[in-house]
């Protein structure tokens, strides 16, 4: 194990921290978390969990219900059903829950007089932002901020965070075109009719398979499956390809390095031959294509993405909404790259609770106040809850934890997909933490094991058509793990 | 006693001024601090929240305003009211607080009830809602529940998509994305995200520079005022409006979805329409089919007398969606007709498709809303508040034009001759120790809490004289 760390040039392995590192951090937080998953009905959802998700049915679209969860009994790494199952959560409220249930270090935030006042006085934060904003800023979500990053703006969800950068960006690129030069009176009188030269027509460039959240202007971004976008208007903006690498890497080397080739060639073609110079405003790309099937690439894709926006002045907007936070082994996935020139933008939300986009260059503030504005302009409760959560990742050493146990995890599930190779493949994530993946023969027996897990106690989801991802919390341990694989064991035997 | 001396027995009595400069310094050292790693440029001064009670807002100078500006019209009961106090310690808030779920696919145990509480204060025949986050969230995702149920009605609701469709979206081309738009008004102000913000209409600046959807903007009532003097004008109005919007479906280049309108156009000026338009507009969109889409965001949850600002309008069918957010603090919409439910699961879908911290607290203020009938509070006071407006008016006519919201709860404004001209008297009500907002170039709208009363009306027209009588 501290070899593992070693490698991943963790500093100084004292005698303090290898201690540090092998203690539990969650029988600390979670002195009576469950040891393994627990049954009570014999189904899962089971008769209350049925009966109340009907009743909830009148008023409230619920038939995406996996099934009604019980929060006050659901602690660290397992989720309390109604029926009172307990289950190992290997899903996280969809990747959104950084330190396990009902965490006395969030409950404690939660009970703080910066909570309460946060709760029932909610400012409006522009105009007339509170006088603890600036440290609850600084002791947390900016504490956190990727490299190079020094500046936030802060949104609700991961979508207002990408469509706030978005906003950003036309902004800015719009500025650079217009230089020192006032609003001409057509910008002004064409805007108002939704038409150029006052409206914008440049463009947000994402890839295929992409997800960037369901708003108009992120969901014309959006590439991932058919019914999140079905009968919603949406803005003609490009899509280049995402590298489809070949598993196991080590494998498939030069194959996957041509196939980074060509989506980077492609790339700039578009760039270069669709559009005319300064009129897309920025890409947006995930370090890991999570909800459309964790699509890796490596750091030679990215950084040429990087210098190739650099090249023709695009910006480059990194999506860390599912994959920061720790989850990867780096508090930002991106942070794997080491990338010459850090991002124009990153934006966040999920296991942050608090959304919205770092960023460094203060041009990217657009030039006059009310431009980059809403009511709230944030949260200030999120803020607060980020700032716990961030210390208590520091504190813990959560992200190199998560590094570590990611490894044993990963090991395991490459021998049982060895084991079970006709079943399921592809597996992805070495050395990236708890972010893993892979995929199943079809999407019916993705979905068998889904369901298998379940009723074996294990709450599990799934991306893309036939990919199973692993979205733990970052107190995830080597104990969590073994009942994990246990499971999938026994799930892979029987598909 | 009156309900804010119940809930605030130590609410100032009148405001206190400490500085002669507004932001004082204090507020000014932080803002600049602030400014360096959040945009703080339209910052008025940094609050004390902590020292804030009832309607009265403290920055961080000591300054204590009489505040009818509100957090931009989204404080319902006063700051540090009790009963939220009581709410934001419940074990039940805890646990929405540190277990955020993601609500559509894990509700938890007591999911059903938080949504059964702000159902209670629902407008008239709605009984679903579908949450969000935020007024603009609100909007948009009542534009995707108008375009599933425009291209469902087309389909038919169970007919499954083709192939062509399922092709041609991933590409964000028709048929899949569909050429589809949603009417909207001039000066109308629906949020600043994509789609919310190619409905917006209100100012330049709030649009400039992103990409916009082109979809139709039909023209929205200018009534003159006092309305019982310009009756014949005002209906002549009407008429010529919902003409341009019967048009406007007859001939826009794509069909229009759905059609969303403020009941008062706030950020734009503070524009009312009479009952008779919006019972035209309900006539046109069930004419043409398309659905009704009002936007309650800024006039909802008592703010005109009534709880929800469409309650004048006695609107017959009802709406199709209301959207809600500001005051509620949660956000939203609220419908009725099952076919707004999207024909399967995970279209109308998000990672966490609202927040029960928020629901909840909007629950405990639809309950003291309810409790103490503050709509009905709002709306004597309003009266009062009008009357004594109407008084000054006569005093001070060139500042206080188009004295506007007589009946209409506090939800009052009037216009000044011009931006510079209001944004002094703005500034300059800061001196008399009342924060107050603008809207549109050269207006002042009133945004107070629900439990503004007699007593602040009392200080806040005393305050406009005192401004004014040095003009």
């Amino acid at each position: 194990m501290l070899k593992a760390a070693l490698r991943r040039g963790v500093s100084k392995p004292s005698c303090l921290s290898s201690i540090r590192f092998s203690s539990s951090v969650a029988a600390q937080y979670f002195p009576n978390e469950p040891i393994k998953p627990q049954f009570v009905s014999e189904t899962i959802p089971g008769p209350k969990s049925q009966a109340l998700n009907n009743e909830l049915g009148e008023v409230f679209d619920n038939r995406a219900t996996y099934f009604v969860a019980d929060y006050v009994n659901s602690l660290g790494n397992y989720i309390s059903d109604v029926d009172g199952n307990k289950l190992l959560d290997v899903y996280c409220q969809i990747a959104s829950i950084p330190l396990g249930y009902n965490n006395p270090a969030l409950i404690e935030a939660a009970k703080s007089d910066d909570m309460l006042y946060a709760i029932i006085d909610r400012p409006a934060l522009a105009c007339f932002p509170s006088s603890n904003y600036k440290q609850i800023l600084q002791e947390g979500i900016l504490a956190a901020a990727p490299p190079g990053m020094t500046k936030v703006w802060t949104a609700l969800s991961g979508s207002d965070a990408n469509e706030t950068a978005y906003k950003a960006a036309f902004m800015y690129q719009h500025a650079h075109k217009r230089g020192s030069l006032d609003f001409t009176h057509e910008e002004l009188t064409s805007v108002m009719n939704n038409k150029a030269p006052g409206a914008s027509d440049m463009v947000i460039l994402s890839f295929d398979k992409g997800f960037h959240g369901r708003l108009f202007g992120s969901l014309s971004t959006t590439r991932s499956k058919a019914i999140h976008k079905l009968d919603i208007p949406a803005f003609p903006w490009p899509k280049a390809p995402f590298p489809a690498l070949k598993y196991p890497l080590e494998e498939f080397k030069q194959e996957n390095h041509a196939e980074e080739v060509k989506c980077l060639e492609e790339f700039e073609r578009i760039i270069v031959e669709d559009y005319k110079p300064h009129s897309i405003a920025a890409i947006i790309v995930e370090p890991v294509q999570s909800e459309g099937g964790d699509n890796h690439a490596t750091s030679f894709f990215f950084q040429g993405l990087r210098d190739i926006t650099l090249k023709h002045e695009i910006l480059m907007i990194v999506d860390e909404v599912q994959t920061g936070v720790g989850a990867s082994g780096k508090f930002w996935a991106h942070e794997h790259w080491n990338l010459t020139t850090p991002p124009d933008m990153v934006s966040f939300s999920k296991k942050f609770q608090a959304a919205g986009f770092y960023f460094s260059n203060p041009e990217l503030q657009p030039n006059q106040p009310y431009r980059q504005f809403n009511t709230w302009c944030g949260d200030p409760s999120k803020a607060i809850i980020a700032r716990a959560i961030y210390q208590e990742v520091s504190k813990h050493g959560l992200v190199e934890k998560t590094a570590q146990v990611g490894d044993y995890l990963y090991d395991g599930l490459k021998q049982l997909v060895n084991k079970y190779s006709s079943k399921v493949s592809n597996l992805r994530g070495e050395n990236y933490g708890t972010f893993i993946a892979w995929d199943c023969y079809d999407a019916d027996v993705r979905n068998k094991v889904l369901l298998e897990s379940r009723k074996r106690g294990v709450n599990i989801g799934g991306c893309g058509d036939v990919s199973i991802r692993l979205r733990p919390t970052l107190t995830f341990e080597r104990k969590h793990a073994e009942i994990l694989l246990q499971v999938l064991e026994d799930v892979f035997r029987v598909v | 006693m009156s309900i804010s001396s119940t809930y605030f027995p130590n609410e100032p009595t009148a405001p206190i001024i400490k500085t002669s400069e507004f932001p004082g310094e204090k507020s000014k050292a932080d803002i600049k601090s602030l400014n360096k790693v959040f945009d703080s440029r339209s910052a008025y001064f940094v609050s004390d929240y902590e020292k804030s009670v009832g309607n009265y807002l403290v920055d961080s100078d000591g300054n204590t305003y009489l505040d009818v500006y509100a957090q931009i019209a989204s404080i319902p009961l006063g700051y540090n009211n009790p009963a939220l106090i009581e709410v934001a310690k419940s074990d039940k808030m805890i646990r929405a607080i540190v277990d955020r779920p993601a609500l559509g696919n894990f509700p938890g145990k007591d999911t059903e009830e938080i949504i059964s509480e702000i159902l209670k204060i629902a407008p008239k025949g709605q009984d679903k809602v579908w949450s969000g986050l935020s007024g603009a969230d609100a909007n948009e995702l009542a534009f995707k529940a108008a375009f599933f149920w425009y291209q469902s009605k087309k389909r038919g609701y169970s007919t499954p998509f083709s192939n062509e469709e399922n092709v041609s979206v991933m590409e964000g081309q028709a048929p899949g994305s569909p050429e589809l738009a949603i009417l909207s008004f001039r000066r109308a102000f629906h949020g600043r995200l994509f789609a919310s913000g190619s409905t917006t209409s209100s100012k330049p600046i709030h649009k400039l520079d992103l990409p916009s959807f082109n979809w139709p903007k039909a023209d929205y009532p200018s009534y003159k005022y006092p309305l019982d003097q310009n009756e014949e004008y005002n209906k002549e109005e009407d008429k010529r409006c919902l003409a341009i919007v019967d048009e406007l479906f007859k001939t826009w280049k794509v069909p229009i979805a759905g059609l969303l309108v403020e009941p008062i156009q706030s950020e734009g000026g503070d524009n009312h329409g009479s009952a008779e338009f919006f019972q035209g507009l309900r006539d046109i969109t069930l004419k043409y089919g398309a659905l009704l889409i009002i936007d309650e965001v800024q006039t909802g949850v008592g703010a005109t007398g009534t709880l929800w600002a469409h309650d004048h309008f006695n609107l017959s069918p009802l709406p199709d969606i209301v959207t809600f957010s500001k005051k509620f603090q949660s956000a939203g919409y609220y419908f009725h007709d099952p076919e707004i439910i999207p024909n399967q699961p995970y279209r109308q879908f998000n990672t966490w498709c609202g927040d029960p911290a928020r629901i909840i607290l909007a629950g405990a203020i639809g309950k003291e809303v309810l409790k103490h009938d503050l709509p009905a509070l709002n709306k004597k006071v309003g009266a009062y508040l009008f009357g004594k407006l109407e008084a000054l008016q006569k005093k001070y006519p060139k500042y206080l034009q188009q004295l506007r919201g007589k009946d209409r709860g506090t939800f009052i404004a009037w216009s000044l001759d011009d931006a510079a001209a209001r944004n002094k008297f703005l500034a300059d009500m800061k001196t008399v120790g009342v924060n107050i907002g603008g809207c549109a170039e050269e207006s002042v709208r009133l945004r107070p809490t629900l439990v503004f009363e007699e007593k602040h009306a009392d200080i806040l027209v005393d305050a406009i004289d005192k401004v004014l009588s040095s003009y």
